[in-house]
């Protein structure tokens, strides 16, 4: 298993900026998408480097646990 | 780390989800709730003849609501300045800011920064709850000085 790690920052007029890490390739767009079922519509994202790297296999389960 | 996003909140709840962000919101900027219109004595019809009275929306908002939860409305005081909180004709979290000796913009700051915590602490309880029902695990929540709300979260793949 691969651990993930996620940084939110929610700003006083409730606008939600998320660091996505522990990705390499576009696998972290997968995990934006998450969070915006969450929280709403993406306004901005910023690649860091880690972007670039060759892709993993990634699947992130959008289903709730019941 | 390989993105950072910016997303927009977008707020469609019931009244009572509402109702509570805003209680905690308010008390968080030193306001007070009023359980009822008449506590203490003061109402926003009344204060309307001597003081200015600004009402702004909370942007993407939907107030989901039934029959029994049209007239319901939060209100709260601090300072001599009266907010209240309700849902508009359209269906939209709004919040209507009145106090005699300010100006409409410092009123309008006043209800700027209500409607903003109340998405805050909105936001914080709604991925609270999302990210609990995904199995992701809450390590560390902070405010930092600007009242900012960080949260740390792991997240365990297959």
């Amino acid at each position: 298993m691969k651990q993930r790690t996620y940084e939110l920052t929610i700003s006083p007029t409730g606008e939600v900026e998320i660091h996505v890490d522990g990705f390499k390739g576009k696998g972290c767009l997968e995990a934006i998408k998450l969070f915006e079922q969450m929280v709403g519509e993406t306004k901005d994202v910023r690649h860091t480097s880690g972007f670039y790297e060759p892709e993993e296999d990634v699947h992130l389960h959008s289903e709730r646990h019941h | 780390m390989s993105a950072v996003a910016v997303l927009t909140p977008i707020v469609v709840a019931s009244w009572p989800a509402i109702s509570s962000a805003v209680a905690t919101a308010a008390v968080s900027l030193g306001f007070k709730v009023l359980q009822d219109a008449n506590q203490e004595g003061v109402s926003l019809d009344v204060e309307t003849e001597t003081a200015r009275k600004v009402t702004l929306n909370v942007p993407h908002s939907e107030v989901v609501t039934g029959t029994l939860g049209r007239d319901q409305r939060l209100r709260m005081s601090r300072d001599g300045v009266m907010a209240e909180f309700s849902r508009d004709a359209r269906g939209r979290a709004a919040v209507c800011v009145t106090g005699a000796g300010y100006s409409e913009e410092q009123l309008r700051a006043i209800g700027e920064e209500l409607g903003g915590r109340m998405v805050q602490q909105y936001m914080l309880t709604k991925l609270k709850n999302e990210m609990a029902a995904r199995g992701m695990d809450l390590v560390e929540e902070t405010v930092d000085e600007s009242q900012s709300i960080r949260l740390r979260v792991r997240h365990w793949q297959n």
